[in-house]
């Protein structure tokens, strides 16, 4: 086995071997297979929930595994999001022009996180003054879009519009002879999906590898990490710039999903949401992340659609109690109890097994 | 004469800001100033003491003790979450981070289901005075006054009173206090109640000035953090120079270029601190003179 | 004999308080050096000024010849430098094999890395141990976990902050063997302690420090003749 495939097992990740890889097989084989059992609407809804993920496995990486609490996932969200639709309303949807917008609005807010990254960890701003320097920025950005509203707010044909945001940006469109593919609905749906599955395998591979590795150094003791040769603020700036794309394509899709775009996806409560997830599940852990990202989305949708005002208090007792009685986040401490509770019985039937000497 | 106006138009409109960050930073400067808990649920003690402010009024209490009243309404909500929850979080950074936060979004949906999307407010007290074509309301002229006493109320509290050192003291080396003699988890708690009774006191001197509504924490929350990073740790040399610093820029922009493009500037000013005077105005301040 | 690493005089202020108040080191390659000097002398930040902690007021470090008073510290430890903390500073929510992975990683790969790791591992003893949590080590262990990963590094020059502070005599005679074997290897390096037994067993120069500055300077055995050394000790000599 190629020693980068092993990584998928490594130390940083819950979950290993045949029974683990052959139940993910199985989930995401039964999910592709959905649009064909179940309605468009449902589709739809999947499709919802798991543009979230990537956000939230990018604050995983930058919180969980290097330790740095950012706010600003959801500036880079919204700046993705805008990218794409003042890119795509300009340049239409012929040809591969959307694919470019696409590619565009995943560069242009790594272009800023490499700035802002870069003011930050090489101007020695730590802790929770990263927190606020990145919630200041999402703020900015969310209160310069909403007084956008004027008609003098326009970038070529596209007009910035304000609180009520944009809308109407096209579709990602493929050419394919005559008819070209569009994706929404189902083919959207499978596109999020393959995603989804590549960025989860492509960052097990990542945090379990010598750079993994190193990022979980400087999460637990920056000065020691530095100590044995390691860059660290550069190690900081690459995973933020990471974790920034990442958060840009959950822009970029959720934008394509309902083709609008509005301030509010950057504002105090939607910057609180990643944090939410991230925590519930797990954010030392990228599977918990995965999974707590999915429910809590899915969750919170059921109490909307239920009892309308509750959903919010909801998530605000979870989130408390898992604080209180499972820090680690609710899936890993699920997790470990079972690992330890296996390891336990393990070592329990080997005791069984070997013969005591005599007193 | 109408320069004279405008300047004092200008100065009233610097002098309200100034009472607002003030106000809003004090429960908060104490919190997380002095005892580096992220309190983000801060605006919502401040919206309790604008609620219970009101709700009293209304009942018929005279307006300052209704704000009495909901000065300690906040201040005991806050005993109560810091016995419950508090205390467990203190050097755990991002769980009182995440904590809190989770209760700041309890508490606004919780008031908005219990007391709807507003409540009936009340009037402004005092009237207002003319000059020229403005009028100023004399209530809102006169919270720069109040802002200011609070402060210097502050500073003779943790200055000259037992409570106020041992404050201090236990804030700054926990061990060295308690062996001491100081109980330092009662201290903790009383200082965190403090905290937010002040932010309560906050919404009870603003309830008669705005609409009560359960959202009203956000509006206040982030300037609140901001006048507190601007100022430092030390509330009693770094909260009025900030506010003053922060109000000034907010009303030049504000005037300039409206009150998005204010809220705008107050932002960045704080990124800039952030990176330029890591420990405030009050760190600055006292590197200059000595100090580490 | 080379000096591998010198500072010229070296001075750090905090405010107001001279830390390191001029300092002229040389180290020679290959050395074992003891510094010693009592409580607040200045020893501590002599070795994060070397490292590059934080920078000097005044005064220049050259290491292997070359100055690097203005570089980074994890270039500082690229070009050959290594030091176990005062306090043990490492992962410790990391297992023991993951703490030396880590610090192995960027000089060996695959095969390589797990011949050096298995090496370390029974340097300090902790071959059975090595999927315990750094954490649950004893204080003892993780002082020679840490010792194993500054060394993880191939320092050219090795710098021990206390690096006995806190352990038994029996483990502190076996650290000594520890470094004195290192030393043997070519390893030159720099110790701080306060543990006299631990200075005898392995010193053979002596540097001593008060209040900043270079109080005395040669073989164990001249320094503790020195009446004024005894009388900076207050009698822990």
């Amino acid at each position: 086995m190629p020693r980068w495939l092993a990584l998928l097992d490594g130390p940083q990740t819950l979950g290993r071997g045949p029974a683990f890889w052959f139940v993910f097989a199985l989930l995401v084989v039964a999910t592709g297979l959905l649009p064909a059992v179940v309605d468009a609407f449902a589709i739809t809804n999947l499709t919802y929930f798991l543009v979230w993920v990537f956000m939230a496995l990018g604050l995983s990486i930058i919180w969980g595994y290097a330790g740095i609490l950012s706010f600003g996932q959801t500036a880079f969200f919204g700046l993705a999001g805008y990218t794409y639709g003042v890119i795509s309303i300009n340049l239409g949807d012929a040809g591969l022009w959307t694919w470019f917008a696409l590619l565009m609005s995943l560069l242009l807010p790594a272009v800023v996180a490499a700035f802002v990254g870069y003011f930050m960890f090489y101007g020695g701003v730590r802790d929770v003054f990263v927190g606020i320097v990145t919630l200041s920025i999402t703020l900015v950005f969310e209160t310069f879009m909403a007084q956008t509203a004027g008609p003098e707010w326009t970038i070529g044909s596209a007009r910035l519009n304000g609180f009520n945001g944009m809308s109407n940006m096209p579709p990602l469109t493929f050419p394919w002879g005559e008819t070209p593919i569009v994706f929404d609905g189902p083919s959207l749906f499978w596109l999020v999906l393959a995603l989804v599955v590549v960025v989860y395998l492509g960052l097990r591979i990542v945090v379990n590898s010598r750079f993994g590795n190193v990022l979980v150094a400087i999460r637990e003791n920056p000065d020691r990490a530095e100590m044995l040769g390691y860059n660290v603020r550069l190690y900081q700036l690459f995973v933020f710039v990471i974790g920034s794309v990442l958060a840009a394509m959950s822009g970029v899709l959720y934008t394509l999903w309902g083709a609008y775009i509005t301030p509010s996806s950057m504002g105090l409560t939607a910057a609180a949401l990643p944090i939410i997830w991230v925590a519930a599940g797990g954010r030392k852990d990228i599977t918990a992340t995965l999974l707590a990202t999915v429910f809590l989305t899915w969750l919170s949708q059921q109490l909307a659609v239920k009892g309308n005002q509750y959903a919010l208090i909801w998530m605000g007792f979870i989130l408390l109690v898992v604080v209180l009685f499972a820090p680690e986040g609710l899936f890993v401490t699920v997790w470990n109890r079972l690992r330890d509770r296996r390891r336990l019985r393990r070592v329990a039937t080997a005791r069984k097994t070997v013969s005591l000497p005599s007193a | 004469m109408t320069f004279l106006v405008e300047a004092y138009a200008f100065f009233y409109q610097l002098a309200d800001s100034f009472a607002f960050l003030v106000l809003c930073g004090l429960g908060l400067a104490i919190i997380f100033g002095m005892m580096g808990v992220i309190n983000l649920a801060h605006g919502e003690f401040i919206m309790c003491g604008a609620y219970v402010t009101v709700l009293s009024a209304r009942a018929g209490l005279p307006l300052p003790f209704a704000m009495l009243c909901g000065t300690f309404a906040a201040g005991l909500v806050g005993l109560i979450l810091e016995f419950l929850i508090i205390r467990r979080l203190y050097h755990r950074l991002f769980d009182s981070i995440v904590a809190t936060w989770a209760l700041s979004l309890i508490a606004t949906q919780g008031m908005l289901i219990v007391a709807g999307p507003s409540i009936e407010g009340l009037k402004t007290p005092f009237g207002s005075f003319e000059l020229g074509e403005y009028s100023f309301s004399v209530y809102r002229a006169l919270l720069p006054l109040i802002a200011l006493l609070l402060l210097g109320a502050l500073y003779w509290l943790f200055v000259h009173t037992r409570f106020g050192v041992y404050s201090r003291a236990t804030i700054q080396d926990a061990n060295m206090a308690r062996a001491l003699g100081a109980n330092t988890g009662r201290i903790y708690s009383q200082t965190f109640t403090l905290g937010a009774a002040l932010a309560g006191l906050t919404g009870a001197l603003y309830a008669p000035t705005i609409t009560a509504v359960p959202t009203m924490g956000q509006a206040f929350i982030v300037q609140s953090f901001v006048t507190v990073v601007v100022s430092g740790a030390d509330v009693m040399l770094g909260l009025a120079p900030s506010a003053a610093v922060l109000a000034f820029i907010q009303s030049l922009l504000t005037k300039s270029y409206g009150q998005l493009i204010g809220q705008i500037g107050l932002l960045l000013t704080v990124i800039i601190v952030v990176r330029v005077l890591p420990k405030g105005i009050s760190g600055w301040v006292l590197q200059r003179n000595g100090g580490r | 004999m080379a000096t591998i690493l010198q500072t010229r005089g070296l001075k750090k202020y905090f405010g107001g308080l001279r830390a390191i108040n001029g300092v002229d080191l040389a180290i020679d390659a290959g050395e074992l050096r003891c510094v010693i000097g009592p409580n607040g002398a200045g020893k501590s930040t002599l070795f994060k000024l070397i490292l590059g902690s934080y920078p000097p007021s005044e005064g220049t470090i050259l290491f292997k010849g070359e100055d690097i008073t203005k570089l980074q510290p994890h270039l500082r430890v690229q070009r050959g430098m290594s030091i176990k903390f005062q306090v043990p500073g490492i992962f410790l929510q990391l297992s023991v094999e993951q703490n030396l992975r880590i610090a192995l990683q960027r000089a060996h790969r695959g095969t390589a890395l797990d011949q050096a790791l298995e090496r370390l591992l029974e340097l300090i003893d902790l071959g059975h141990q090595r999927s315990e949590l750094a954490a649950n080590l004893s204080h003892g262990q993780q002082q020679w976990l840490e010792i194993a990963m500054a060394v993880a590094v191939q320092p050219a020059v090795l710098l021990l902050d206390e690096p006995t502070a806190g352990m038994s005599h029996e483990e502190t005679f076996k650290t000594g063997e520890l470094v004195k074997k290192l030393n043997a290897s070519g390893m030159t390096i720099v110790v701080i302690e306060h543990d006299m037994a631990f200075v005898r067993q392995i010193a053979k120069r002596v540097t001593v420090l008060h209040f900043g500055r270079v109080f005395d300077d040669g073989g164990l055995d001249d320094i503790i003749r020195n009446e004024d050394v005894v009388r900076i000790y207050l009698g822990k000599v």
